[in-house]
Parts: C-alpha cells; structure tokens; sequence
C-alpha cells in the first residue's frame, strides 16, 4: 500500500478489509443516508444487468451512474459478492493513502507521526465508513476527489486533471473543484495560512492546464458516448444534478424543498440552487490565495453542506480533511458544539428516517428536521473552518486583546 | 417644543448609546460579548439548577388535572358507533355452548394440540378455512412448545388485500400470564366467527387467530405471518395467508362476567399504536356495548363502592379527600403503570407483537367483576369495532401515535410531556459544556504584570484564564472502551455463564483496569477526569433527549436515574471517599444484577423470545455511560 510499507498501514487495511466482509451490507444497502439514487449499489447493479442484456439502461429513471462506471464494472471489474467489498476497501484505502501523501506533502516531511492517525480518521470515520460498507460510489468520488488533490499538491497535472475530469463525469457538482485544483497545481501545498500573501504564482499557467482538462473532459464524454452508443446518458446522468427528477430522501437539503415546491417555481429554484453552489468558488479561491489547499478544503465543505443527492460520505470527506490541518485547531471557536450537533444529527438521522419510513408512526417532517440538524452541524463546522483559516494569521494575541470580524 | 419625530430620534439615540455604548463600536462589541459570556458562565450553576427543577417538576406534575385535554377522533373515516348491531341472544346461546366444549377440554387438561385442533374445527364447521400451526422456542433456560389455531375468512367485497386481526391468546394477561385462562375470550373469537360469516359488508378479510400459551403462541403466528425468521424459533409454515393487516383487536376475558372494558396499548420496545383505534373502541364501548372504559384494570374508586382509595393511608385525611389529590392519584397510578410497561419495552398484552409489523392493535380486557356485563355487550362492541376498522380507505395515520393517556377519556400530547425529559438533558448538557471549558481553561490568580503597582510592597493579585491542553482522545478510549465491556457483559449474561453476583463484581472491578489507560501525570494538562465528565453528560443528554422521541418513559427512567448522579460526579484527594463513590456508581450501574434477578430474567426472556431491546440497551448504554461516571470519581484529578 504504500512504499514504506508501514506495518501499521497494513493493519488498518487488513481491518478495513475485515469490516468489508462483515454481514452489515444487506442491512445497510438501501439506507438513504448512505447511498442516493446517483450512486446506489443495488441501482448499479440493475444498470449493468440491463447494459449486458442489450437493453439501454439510461431509457428508464432508475439508471443514473457515470457510463464509465458501466463499462468499467460490466468489463474489467465485475461486481460479485467478493469482488465488490475488495473494491471499496481498496477505494478506501486508496483514500486513505492519498489523504496521508497529502499530510506528508504539506508538512513537507517523508513520514510522521501522525500519519498512521490521518489514516485510521478516513478508514474509520463512520461518515465514510458506513456508506463503503453499502457500495455506494460516492466512496470512489471521495477517493478521486483526494487523488486529484493529491496529484496537484504533488505537481502531477496531467494526472491531477485526469483524476479530477472523471471525478467530474461520475459527479458533476464536483466541478466546483476545478479552479482550486489548477490553482492548487501552480502553487505549492505547504501551510502559508498563519503568513498571508499575495498570490504569487503565473495565473496564465493555468490556460493550458484547464485546455488540457477540456481535453481530458471531452476525450471522457466521447469515451462514454461510444460506450452507450447515443446521448441520453448526459440527461440522466449530469441532468439529474441539475433538474432533481428523483425526490427519494436523502441527507442533504434539495430533496425536500422540491417535494414542497408547486411545478410552475421548480424551473427558477433549480437554477438558484445550482447557481449557489457556484457563488463559493471566487470567494474562498481568492481569501486563501495564499493557501489554495484550504480553499480547495473549504470547497469541498460547501460541496458536502449544499450538493444535490449528497450521502454521508461528503461531510464524511470534509471532517477527515480537518486532520490536514492541525495548525488551525486552537483556533476554531465551537468544535465541541459542532461535534455535538453531529453527535445528536448522526443519531437522529437513521431514527426519524425509520420512524417515517419503517415504523410509519412519523412522516416526513421528522427526517426533514433531522437533515436541518445535520446541515447545521455541516455549516457549523464549515463557517468554524474559514474562522479559523483567517484567525490564525493574527496569531497568538497578548492580553486583553481580541479579534473581532467586521 | 421637539416634534415627534425628533422625540423618537431621540430616543432611539438614547437606546443606541444604551446598547452599543460610546466609542468605537467593534470595542463595544467585544465589551458587550464579554459581558455576556461572563454572565453566562457565572448565571450557569443557576441555570443548571433552574433546568433540573423545571423538569423533574414537570415530570412530577404530569398527573396533575391541570394537564390534559378530551380525547377525539381524528380520522373522520372511522365513523365509530354509527352502526346498528345484530349480535343477539342466539349467538350468546352459542358462545356459551362452545364455552362449554372449552371448559371440558380445560377438566380434560387437554393438550395444546388438542385445543388447537377443537378450534380449528370449529372454524371449519362454520365453513372457514383453518390450520393449525405447531411451534417451539428455544430458550436458554427452557423450549416453549405449542399450537396456534387460526382461520381466514375472505373478505367477499375486495380482493383481499387488507385484512383485520382478531385474536385471543389460550392464557389470559391477568399476572402477565400467569396461567388463568382466557376460555370467554377464545368462545367470544369462535362465536363471532360464526357471526361475522353472514354478513357480505366486510372490506377487508378477518384474520382469526387462537394462539397458544400468552405471548409466545402469537409471536411464533406473526413472524411467520410476515416471513420473517428468527434463530430460535422453530414454527411450521402458514397454509393459509391474507393481505397486509391493518389493525388488530385483541379480546382478554378471563373472568365470569365483567364490568367495565380496560383498554391494553403498550406494544414492545415501547411502540403505541394509533391512538384513533383505542378512541374508536373506546366510544364504541360507552354508546354501543353500555360497558364504561377504563385504562387498563384501574377501577376509579369514586365512580364504584367497595374500591380501596388510591390515595396511600399515610396521607392526612382532609388531603386524601381533596378532589385534586385523589385525581393526582388515580392518574399516577395509570402513568406509572404505562412507563412501567413503555421503559421496559414489554408488551402489555398479545396486541403488543403485532406494533412492530406497523399494525395498530390493541387488547380490550373484560375486566373481571359479578356483573352486569357478558357475551352479549362484548360481543356488540366488537361488532361495531370491526365494522369501524372497515371503514378504514387508508392505514391510520396522522401523528396520532405519541400520547400519553391519564384517564380514558383525557390524553397529552407529545409537547405536554416530552419537555420534561428534554430540559433534565438540557441541564446534563449544559453541565457536560461546563465541565469542557473548565478542562480547558484554569483560573488562577497571578501577580499583577502592571508597572506601576509591581512597585508596590504587595503585588496586586489578578484572576486570569491559563488555557491547558484537554486530553479528549484518552477520555474517548475510556469511553469506548467502557462500552465494549457492556457488550462483554451482554453476551455473558445472555449465556447465563456464570452467577449474577460474580457478574457484578467482575465488571465493577474491570474499569478500574480500564482506568489505567490514559496516559497519567501530563504537565499542563487537564486531568483526563475533567475531560471524561464533560464528554459523558453531553453523550448521556444526547442519549436521552433522542430516546425521549422514541420512547418516552425509557428516557425519564434514564433522566431519574443518570441526571442528577452523572452531573454531581467528582473526584476526591482522599482515596477512601474515591473508593466509596466508585462503589456506589458500580451498584448504580450494576446493581440490577444482584437486586433485580427476576426482572433479569424477564428482560433476557423478553430479548431472546419477542427481540426486546432493552436488555442489550441496558448493558451496552447505561452500564457504560454510569461506569463511565464511576470512573470519573476514580480517577485522581
């Protein structure tokens, strides 16, 4: 797993393995919390069956994965009782890896010591965890969204925007990464956040990375269109980011509003949700111009707080990020209220959502106020984050001093 | 002369001056936010207090005759006693002839397989299709056996898809089963089967089911029923099935005649059913069947002579004859007798099973008397109730299952009764987020750094704030770990490996090993004590307040015994007084093990026979979270 090969990394392996093969995923497959109908394992499963059986799987509304996992799992990779957990464990541990190079390259250190704990956070974090353990391939997003980042912090371009292009096909909101990621891949990853300055890098550097990213995009569009033989994997799969056709629960914020909403607003609260994500981009990019890694974690933040068909594993990603950045800690202002609103959302969440949908003595309202609760917990630890990041540049403060935001 | 509007100017002035104060406005920000969490910090004891009181109080008050409002249908579906019955002397004659074959098999000490067969025949005889099912648990102390009857009538207006239950369990509720029988209930199922047949207006098909012994003959029915499997139990296949069962009537006639009709709702692991069905069946009994309601078997003794009060004698004559008190006392008598059943997630009757398949059911208990009530008024109240059921287009619904019922006709909704237990949590939490910033930070007092008084002889003493490092991975080791001991416990106990008594020693005895863990003596940092207070109040809040939503009586029970303990742990410079409070929050947490053995046994029964959780619940949370505490004290600070 990984060069050294640290005993140590292998035992989380091997354990995570272990968990992979525990009986947990018939019980956990067709939770809501850990896997949406983007990226349900059952639905997968379902599409590849229609695709090898001559039929068009994108014909019908059940059917909304990335053609490339379509023709990577009916070809290379088929999915069977033992192959399948093998995959997500090595996704994972994938994860894992690329979080700890990412670790490494920003303390600017071979190995330390806390790389067997930044590990064992993203092996072990149940947010990322429990999703893996259902298939859902939102734990292959959360591994290419790190490769891409890692590739970039590393001055890999080509195989940072490779990374990032397919993370982009299974996923389209993640294209909220592709500023930071070019940026990410002219400047270095070090922590600058305690000394601000001024971005120093060629901004025009970027211009034939992002043609090269076009690239790599369309060759990936082509690529899946060959694979389905028409278009109509485009509207299926990146239009259903968009236009939110299938309302099942899940822990993010859309699906509801849009069960509430009357049919003639949708089109205008469609485009306002999707245009929000956007806002983000140019703010965070340009106050952490001096540390384009933070940026890129704040944006994968906004990404796990707003994203449509969101599953646990993307605010999963986001505190497992946190362990990249210790230098912040003593600045963040409410962690334990953070973790406490998480603590109380992680044990609501799966209560409310049984008590609507499995014991019938509740109704949608419940969960709705369970994944409100969760989202404040996701915005508490996203607006604690940017405090954080720009706190830390003033630094320790004498006496009777304090920091104020105006 | 000012104008107004000068007036209003000015004193919106005044107010700005008041609340930003003069100056730069950021320094009269960080003035006033200081202020406030200065006042937040000192007022905390207080408002500690202030949540504890108000919700032990509440909780208190619940029987109160202030709380409460009258009882309604919501679903207008229902239609409750609109309907006309035909249930007559004849089929009285009836029920009383196969009361008759009952009582003979009962002389006979006939087998279960005997009964069995004698009701399926008298299914068939009607001309509805009946089986008999055989089953057996195995248990760790002992294997239940025996044999279900039951039979299915098709609904002749719909295709079958819906169905109603009625059942009656071959052993009464009385004693929880403790071997009187329900002849009257099972003749009452029988006979109105035959009744039931003539008439072409049913909707939905009826499911007849006599199941044998008390609770186990309907779980082994059930599960089958609904194709699900459980380890132990062994039962044959169904013949016969019907649709999705939507409610469920459950008849409890132990006795010779009755006077007045109890309504049984609890359902395990502290599932309710609509509370539409037990007003339905309820309103039916006063107008149709003439029989008055009661919940459960409690007799109020102002409406009836020769009841004892419920009021206890010790208390002085002129209050127990006060109007309030004696209704103080009939509705904590009906409440406590519902978190009994609720907390320990046990079933108040058969109707109990079927909650978890989302069917609602309850049981209608004729509750023993020498009159005047007979075959002839259950038999129309479960007339008109199951044509009421038959109304039904949809499943009941509306958030009409968190109730709290003080009388038969009074209820609470859920923001009556539910704040009580959230504020005990709140209270915990704001300890638990206490007991964080005193880990965290250390007031002390430092000689004053100032120029001009360091000149005086005394240096000045100020209060200062010294941040230290919280050692919150070591605490959450214990706590884990703490936890994986109650599972340790779990699987012991259920195996029964080994005397209650040694049990408790052992895993008294096993934190202290776990107390060894933390890495000890950090200079400048917080004793790891501190920590682990803070984070078990705010994960024991969290743990009630959500349990409240789903079990309301199981979460006061945690708020009465963990709030007040868990929140005034603390360590001690003498060992002695270490050694004792870890001893008392060990017979805390542990206790039941030694002074409980029965109820023990109960829960253990009930979780491996009906998967009631509130054994493993038990070992796994609150043992934990009440070591937790112990250790608490344990450890030096």
């Amino acid at each position: 797993m990984d060069r050294d090969a640290d005993p140590a990394f292998l035992a989380l392996f091997a354990v995570r393995l272990a968990l992979a093969f525990a009986p947990l995923h018939e019980t956990l497959k067709y939770d809501q919390q850990l896997s949406s109908p983007l990226t349900s394992y059952s639905r997968l499963r379902e599409g590849i069956y229609l695709f090898e059986h001559g039929v068009d799987p994108y014909s019908g509304g059940a059917f909304r994965h990335s053609p490339l996992l379509l023709s990577l799992f009916s070809t290379a990779l088929p999915l069977t009782r033992y192959t399948s957990p093998v995959l997500w464990a090595v996704a994972d541990s994938i994860a894992a890896w690329a979080l700890v190079r990412i670790w490494r390259l920003r303390s600017g250190a071979k190995s330390t010591t806390r790389d067997r704990q930044v590990a064992a956070l993203y092996l072990f974090n149940p947010y990322i965890l429990l999703p893996s353990l259902a298939f859902s391939t939102s734990s292959l997003e959360n591994a290419l969204s790190l490769l891409s980042v890692m590739c970039a912090s590393s001055g890999r371009a080509s195989a940072s925007l490779f990374t990032l292009a397919t993370l982009i096909h299974l996923s389209l909101p993640s294209i909220l990464l592709l500023v930071p990621i070019l940026l990410l891949n002219i400047t270095r990853p070090v922590s600058r956040l305690a000394l601000p300055r001024l971005f120093d890098a060629d901004l025009k550097r970027t211009l034939p990375l992002f043609i090269e990213f076009l690239g790599y995009a369309t060759l990936l569009t082509l690529a899946s269109t060959l694979v389905c033989g028409n278009w109509s994997w485009m509207g299926q799969t990146w239009g259903a980011f968009v236009t939110l056709p299938d309302l099942t629960p899940n822990p993010g914020m859309w699906w509801y509003f849009f069960t509430e909403m009357f049919d003639h607003f949708r089109p205008f609260f469609l485009m306002v949700f999707s245009v929000h994500l956007l806002i983000y981009v140019a703010p965070m990019c340009i106050k952490f111009q001096h540390d384009i890694l933070y940026a890129s974690f704040l944006i994968i933040g906004v990404l796990a707080l707003f994203k449509p068909y969101p599953t646990l594993s993307d605010p999963g990603l986001f505190i497992s990020m946190f362990a990249l950045f210790p230098e912040i800690y003593p600045y963040l202002r409410h962690p334990i209220v953070t973790g406490l609103i998480h603590l109380h959302a992680s044990l609501l969440l799966p209560l409310f959502n049984s008590l609507w949908l499995r014991q019938g003595t509740g109704n949608a309202n419940f969960f709705y106020a369970s994944t409100l609760v969760f989202g404040m917990g996701n915005g508490g630890a996203l607006l604690d984050a940017v405090w954080a990041g720009l706190r830390i540049a003033v630094g320790k403060l004498e006496d009777g001093y304090e920091v104020i935001q105006e | 002369m000012p104008t107004i509007i000068q007036k209003v100017q000015g004193v919106f002035a005044a107010v700005r001056q008041r609340l930003r104060g003069g100056g730069d406005p950021n320094a009269a920000r960080i003035r006033r936010r200081q202020a406030l969490s200065q006042k937040l910090w000192r007022g905390l004891p207080f408002i500690r207090l202030v949540l504890f009181l108000v919700g032990y109080l509440w909780m208190l008050a619940l029987p109160s005759s202030q709380f409460g409002q009258r009882i309604y249908i919501d679903e207008n579906g229902l239609q409750p006693a609109q309907v006309h019955t035909y249930w007559n002397w004849n089929d009285v004659h009836r029920a009383d002839r196969i009361l008759d074959d009952l009582e003979r098999l009962r002389d006979q000490n006939a087998t279960s397989d005997q009964i069995a067969s004698y009701s399926a025949g008298v299914f068939e005889k009607l001309g509805i299709s009946a089986r008999t099912q055989r089953y057996s648990f195995d248990t760790v102390d002992s294997t239940i056996n025996g044999t279900n009857a039951y039979a299915v009538l098709e609904s002749p207006r719909a295709s079958g898809t819906e169905a109603i239950l009625l059942s009656a369990s071959w052993l009464s509720m009385t004693g929880e089963g403790d071997g009187t029988l329900n002849l009257r209930g099972v003749a009452s199922v029988l006979a109105l089967a035959g009744y039931l047949k003539k008439y072409s207006l049913w909707a939905k098909d009826l499911v007849f089911v006599i199941s044998d012994g008390y609770l186990d003959g309907m779980q082994a029915f059930i599960t089958t029923y609904h194709g699900l499997r459980q380890a132990n139990l062994h039962a044959e296949p169904l013949e016969l099935s019907s649709g999705v069962v939507w409610t469920a009537l459950n008849i409890d006639y132990p006795g010779h005649s009755f006077s007045h009709l109890g309504l049984f709702f609890e359902g395990l692991n502290g599932r309710l059913p609509n509370q539409d069905l037990m007003n339905s069946v309820g309103m039916i009994s006063r107008h149709t069947g003439g029989a008055p309601v009661l919940v459960y078997d409690h007799i109020d003794p102002r409406e009836t002579p020769n009841v004892p009060s419920v009021v206890p004698s010790w208390v002085p004559q002129w209050l127990s004859n006060n109007e309030d008190v004696q209704e103080y006392a009939m509705r904590a008598k009906t409440i406590a007798r519902h978190m009994n059943y609720q907390a320990r997630g046990a079933a108040s009757g058969v109707h109990g099973l079927l909650h978890q398949f989302r069917i609602d059911a309850i049981t209608v208990f004729a509750v023993p008397a020498t009159g005047p009530h007979g075959f002839y008024a259950i038999g129309k109240i479960l007339e008109s109730s199951l044509r009421t059921m038959n109304n039904l287009l949809e499943r009941l619904h509306a958030s009409f299952f968190f109730f709290l019922l003080v009388r038969p006709e009074i209820f609470m909704k859920i923001g009556m009764y539910l704040p009580s237990v959230i504020l005990v949590g709140t209270a915990m939490l704001f300890s638990g987020l206490g007991e964080w910033v005193n880990a965290g930070w250390l007031l002390t007092s430092v000689p004053s750094v100032d120029d001009e008084k360091s000149k005086e002889a005394q240096p000045q003493l100020v209060e200062k704030w010294i941040r230290r490092d919280r050692p919150v991975l070591d605490a959450v080791m214990v706590m884990v770990s703490t936890h994986g001991v109650g599972y340790v416990l779990f699987e012991a106990i259920k195996r029964r490996l080994a005397h209650p008594s040694i049990f408790f020693l052992l895993f008294s005895a096993v934190p202290l090993l776990l107390a060894r863990l933390p890495q000890q003596d950090r200079p400048g940092s917080a004793p790891t004590s501190a920590v682990l207070k803070a984070l078990n109040l705010c994960f024991t809040s969290a743990v009630i307040s959500i349990t409240a939503v789903l079990n309301f009586s199981l979460a006061a029970a945690l708020a009465v015994f963990m709030g007040i303990p868990l929140t005034v742990a603390s360590s001690s410079p003498s060992p002695s007084i270490r050694l004792a409070k870890y001893t008392g929050y060990s017979i805390l947490a542990l206790g039941w093990l030694m002074f409980c053995p029965e109820e023990t046994r109960k829960a253990l029964w009930n979780w491996e026979v009906l998967r009631v959780w509130l054994a493993p619940f038990v070992c796994v949370v609150y043992v934990p979270l009440v070591l937790q505490s112990a250790l608490v004290c344990w450890l030096p600070s």
